[in-house]
């Protein structure tokens, strides 16, 4: 699938704004079945420096600053993405988990060592006991990886309501998991937090879900439609990848209960939301500010 | 010689050190060991009352100079006294050449395991080091991995706590990577004692401290990114309530760095610069008190308001040397111990000179089940900083807290080490009448010297137990500390911090570099330092006439009050009760009150402390103990002391300090707040006119100081006119409302916005403008009654009053306000 991706966020200050700096990874990072074809940067007020590198994960990571006094930012990213669609791995031929993080212990290759590392406690996910308790009726002995993991997120979305607005980027993992309600990312977290509560690797992947029908059509449909609109369409969207040994990461979303496809657009992965906001900044100055996020996600070609 | 006092007796050294310990001064035997023996007979000379005597000096000497530490929880919070013990730890010359070698050695370790953990981490792939200790360590910076670093070395200041095992061997407790605290104290330590304890300072031959900063300076300016000769090096200071603030702020001074906050700096173009009244000026090297992830908000922890925004990205382009490197702090953690051995030898192929306290890591499961079956010999502790875990002794624990603790070990294993119980060395420590022995632990510093050599400071950080059997030595819960002294065969070279002849240094009058901070600090120091003394010259005229039952008083007393209400007041207005005033006065606690606006002054004079000369510390430390007192008389007593000290205040600012924009903006707002409080007090005894004014007149011109004067020019009849000139228009009288707006406009004259421009900045038009309207006054008019009121005079003072607070607010914002803070933005 080809597609291309506006995403533009607006920071309108009530105040001037002296000086701003700026990190973002806003623009697609290359993934096993994904090709980033085309990708630029459009920032209003021009930056006084603009430069851009490989972070730590191999996420493109941009960092600008503006110098001039200013009310309002926008940033727009635009991007072409080609991205195959999954060739399906049958859960019950991955490794046993407790195989799997026998394993990730003791190897030291590259990938395996990158691996190893997203086992570990991040700032935004803390690994503890409790969210070992919720994971442990899906994974039973010598249960395949991907079989566990699918039962979990199957689990998480049923036992958690989607629920905008009732939490923010700084609610804590373990109040999701005590209050059974949040957004994508919140799922996400609480996601890593169960698989590194068993000592699982786990990435938070950043990005954007495409629905099949057009943006107004699926309006129209949400109420009583046929087809099951799926939730985080159209907006920053945020999913799990889990190690699976010799089949690789895969990448499941606890939000919609499913196995990305071709529908999940890759921006950049690390530990936690902190690894990989698209946009976090730091500024001098603007008393109150308001934010507006409009993303646009095409399909080109089919 | 020594001085003894008449029928001084000697000092027995009845000293009996513990069996079964290396005890520093005594053979097992009992004989004193070579090195001490100048100490021991200086003791012994000088006897218990001589040691007293200057030990009590010395004890002076330190509160004066204001040496601190903050701990957290103490009831004298922010200034407890810092702690010291006259006798000294004194170590052989011989010895300490061993140690200098292998701390040396040490420092070269940890700055190569640093390089390849944040480069290609060639340890992790070949086993020589759990990645875990790494992937789980919090402090592991990801966006400082492959940081590019002049010279390529991490380390430029290192610290070891050492501790010396029964045998006389010496072990090293912990490493101190990021930002190493003590080596300020330990100079000031020397100061102290080796006053104290002269003669035997001079026949041991101790090894002199000032080298090592020479070369600690020299390091930190062979760092700097630009080749030049001065480059800007700034100390980054948390702030005045850190524990160990008063270090920050004396190595600033003693070192020539320019103290700064995360606020004060600001990154431009990947560059960093100090936020001074005269722009924006480059730094290029940071010396840095603030911890790892508290440097910058942007790449680090967002929630940090200590950093600079940007620092990471500054440091990456190469174009500041933080001091230790960003991300430093990694090789803190005591889990490193356990592997430092073959580290070594893989890394420097050669073997540890210097071995570690036995440490157990317990996220192997080999180390993790020997901690399980030995936890009643081991002490456990956090593998990673942690303020929320305390260490645990397991021979302490009863068999139900050894499961918890085996239980929690478990369930995350990598987070936890386990270490033998170190049986210390120890050393005679004086307690006022004697010695005895306490246990030790010595942090030794060492500075880079560059191409992997390293310096060691002679001497170092002793620090003491709280008691006779506690193993427990932490500064921080309460322990003492010691000079060190490492006593040499030969008479050490003398040593001068003062730069070497050759290199001509440019002149320079400046002031302009002057943080925004430091300005507004000063500006506010100003302010405060007036408001007192206000508040102070009032009720005193207030106390003198609250008990007074005659008829004068009662003309006055209205008057004064509504004076000290608008001035200082709290929620309500003041009445005439003695009991409720002298609360107000010494009690109260509302924002502008007397105890308030001098506690202000305190905090202010700490985070002043690099600005402020001694004398002016001492001075202004002095006026925060004001105790509740009972009576009229007392309170005045207590305000007259007050006003000596402000007093003295106002002397030495005007006699000791340059006339630099910091000057300017001390004075400024001296006479800010002097010109508020003055109208107010016009305000009060004239506004309002009345049959007999000549109590109010008298009271008025007693609390501006301005009574004698009066007199002399017009002998003893009280008139409002003549009284209202010489407060009001008299620009000879330093206490006139006119005096103060003269001083002003010179002063915003002279501020670097102001310079070289023809069109008058706004706080320059106000100033102006203000004095104008006071010098054009008709005194007569102003005197004029309407329906039992000074309506002229009213409105003059109110429109003064006005152009004070715009002046304030005016200069606030061009100068002062971009010390403000930064906040994040997130958006999901």
């Amino acid at each position: 699938m080809h597609y291309r991706v506006t995403h533009t966020t607006t920071y309108a200050y009530e105040e001037l704004v002296s000086i701003c700096h700026n990190e973002m990874r806003l623009e697609p990072r290359s993934a096993p079945r994904q090709r980033c074809l085309a990708t630029a940067l459009a920032i209003e007020p021009t930056p006084a420096v603009l430069g851009s590198s490989l972070d730590y994960f191999g996420n493109r990571a941009s960092f600008f600053t503006l110098q001039e006094p200013h009310h309002r930012m926008v940033v727009t990213a635009r991007s072409e993405l080609e991205i195959a669609s999954v060739r399906p791995v049958r859960p019950s031929a991955t490794p046993a988990w407790e195989e799997l993080r026998a394993e990730i212990r003791t190897q030291t290759t590259h990938e395996a060592l990158s691996a190893y590392e997203m086992s570990f406690d991040s700032p935004l996910v803390p690994v503890q006991p409790a969210f070992a308790r919720y994971a442990l009726p899906s994974f039973a002995a010598g249960r395949p990886i991907l079989d566990a993991v699918l039962d979990l997120t199957r689990r998480i979305r049923a036992d958690f309501e989607y629920r905008p607005g009732a939490t923010s980027v700084t609610t804590p993992v373990e109040e999701v998991l005590a209050r059974r309600h949040g957004v994508c990312q919140d799922f996400a977290h609480l996601e890593l937090a169960c698989l590194r509560a068993l000592g699982l690797p786990a990435r938070y992947v950043s990005g954007y879900l495409h629905t099949r029908r057009a943006r107004s059509e699926a309006k129209e449909e949400e109420e009583g439609g046929e087809e099951a609109v799926l939730v985080g369409a159209d907006a920053s969207h945020a999913w799990v990848s889990v190690w699976c040994g010799d089949a690789g990461w895969i990448d499941v979303d606890p939000t919609n209960d499913l196995v990305t496809s071709d529908q999940h657009l890759t921006l950049a992965w690390g530990r936690d939301y902190a690894d990989v906001a698209p946009i976090k900044g730091v500024i001098l100055g603007g008393g109150e500010h308001t934010v507006e996020v409009a993303v646009d996600v095409e399909v080109v070609a089919g | 010689m020594t001085e003894r006092g008449a029928g001084q007796e000697a000092l027995q050294l009845d000293y009996e050190a513990l069996t079964g310990l290396h005890d520093e001064m005594q053979e097992p035997a009992g004989k004193t060991r070579a090195h001490w023996e100048p100490v021991v007979r200086s003791l012994q000379d000088l006897g218990a009352g001589e040691l007293a005597r200057r030990w009590e000096l010395g004890r002076r000497l330190i509160h004066e100079n204001g040496v601190t530490y903050n701990v957290y929880g103490d009831p004298r919070g922010m200034d407890r006294p810092w702690e010291l013990d006259p006798i000294p730890l004194v170590l052989a010359q011989a010895e300490w050449e061993q140690l200098r070698a292998a701390l040396a050695q040490r420092a070269r370790l940890l700055d190569a395991i640093l390089g390849d953990l944040y480069g290609p981490q060639r340890l992790l792939r070949d086993g020589l080091l759990p990645p875990a200790l790494v992937f789980a360590h919090p402090t592991y910076l990801r966006p400082c991995h492959g940081l590019r670093l002049p010279q390529a070395s991490w380390l430029q200041l290192y610290a070891a706590d050492l501790a010396r095992a029964p045998t006389g061997q010496w072990w090293v407790l912990a490493d101190r990577t990021q930002a190493p605290s003590g080596a300020g104290y330990a100079l000031e330590n020397r100061i102290v004692v080796s006053r104290t304890l002269s003669e035997a300072f001079r026949e041991s031959r101790v090894e002199r401290l000032a080298g090592f900063f020479r070369r600690l300076r020299d390091t930190l300016h062979s760092l700097a990114p630009r080749q030049r000769d001065d480059p800007h090096i700034a100390l980054l200071t948390p702030g005045p309530y850190n524990e160990t603030y008063f270090e920050h702020a004396y190595l600033a001074r003693y070192l020539g760095l320019t103290l700064v906050e995360g606020g004060d700096l600001t990154v431009r173009d990947r560059m960093l610069y100090l936020k001074t009244l005269g722009g924006l000026q480059r730094v290029d090297v940071l010396l840095r008190r603030v911890d790892d992830l508290f440097c910058d908000p942007l790449s680090l922890r967002s929630d940090s308001s200590l950093g600079v925004a940007g620092l990471v990205h500054a440091a990456r382009a190469g174009n500041v040397a933080v001091a230790n490197a960003l991300g430093s702090g990694l090789v803190e953690t005591p889990a490193l111990l356990a592997f430092l051995p073959s580290l070594c030898r893989a890394l420097l192929g050669e073997e540890l000179a210097l071995p570690s306290v036995a440490t157990w890591w317990c996220g192997q499961s080999e180390a993790l089940e020997y901690v399980e079956s030995h936890v009643t010999e081991l002490v456990i502790k956090p593998a990673f900083p942690s303020p929320r875990m305390e260490p645990v002794f397991g021979a302490r624990l009863s068999k139900g807290e050894r499961e918890a603790l085996c239980a929690r070990l478990r369930a995350s294993p990598h987070a936890f080490v386990a270490q033998e119980q170190v049986a210390l060395s120890t050393t005679p420590v004086w307690d006022g009448e004697n010695v005895q022995p306490r246990h030790l632990v010595l942090r030794a510093f060492a500075t880079s010297a560059g191409q992997g050599a390293w310096e060691l400071m002679p001497g170092g950080l002793t620090r003491i137990s709280t008691a006779r059997d506690s193993l427990v030595v932490s500064m921080q819960r309460g322990g003492g500390s010691k000079d060190t002294w490492i006593s040499c065969e030969r008479p050490p070279a003398p040593i001068t911090l003062l730069r070497a002849a050759g290199a001509p240094i440019e002149l320079t009058r400046a002031g302009a570099e002057l943080p925004s901070r430091v300005a507004d600090n000063l500006f506010w120091l100003g302010r405060y330092v007036e408001r007192a003394e206000g508040t102070a010259r009032i009720a005193r005229e207030v106390l003198v006439r609250v008990n007074d039952e005659g008829a004068e008083a009662a003309v006055a007393l209205p008057a004064l009050l509504e004076a000290l209400s608008r001035h200082a007041g709290g929620a309500e207005p003041l009445r005439r009760d003695e009991r409720a005033l002298l609360t107000f006065l010494f009690e109260d606690e509302s924002p502008r009150s007397l105890r308030t606006t001098l506690r202000m002054v305190h905090q202010l004079a700490s985070s002043l402390r690099d600005q402020l000369s001694l004398d002016t510390w001492r001075v202004l430390s002095e006026l925060r103990s004001q105790a509740p007192v009972h009576s009229a008389g007392a309170a005045r007593q207590q305000l007259n002391g007050t006003m000596m000290r402000l007093a003295a205040w106002s002397g030495l600012s005007m006699e000791s300090m340059t006339r630099s924009l910091g000057w300017r903006f001390a004075d400024m707002g001296r006479r800010v707040e002097r010109g508020a409080w003055t109208s107010i007090l016009l305000g009060a005894c004239l506004v309002q006119a009345h049959d007999d004014e000549a109590p109010r007149l008298e009271a008025m011109l007693q609390a501006a100081e301005s009574a004698i004067t009066y007199r002399r020019r017009y002998r003893g009849e009280l008139q409002a006119a003549p009284a209202l000139d010489l407060l009001l228009t008299d620009e000879t009288n330093p206490r006139a409302l006119a005096f103060q707006l003269v001083a002003l406009e010179g002063h915003v004259a002279e501020l670097p916005s102001a310079r070289g421009h023809v069109e008058r900045p706004p706080e320059s038009r106000i100033a102006l403008s203000a004095l104008a309207r006071v010098r054009l006054a008709d005194v007569a008019e102003l005197c004029r009654v309407e329906d039992g009121k000074r309506l002229r005079l009213e409105e003059l003072l109110a429109r003064t009053q006005g152009d004070l607070r715009a002046l304030s607010d005016v200069l606030t914002r061009a100068y002062l306000s971009h010390a403000g803070e930064s906040r994040r933005i997130e958006r999901f």
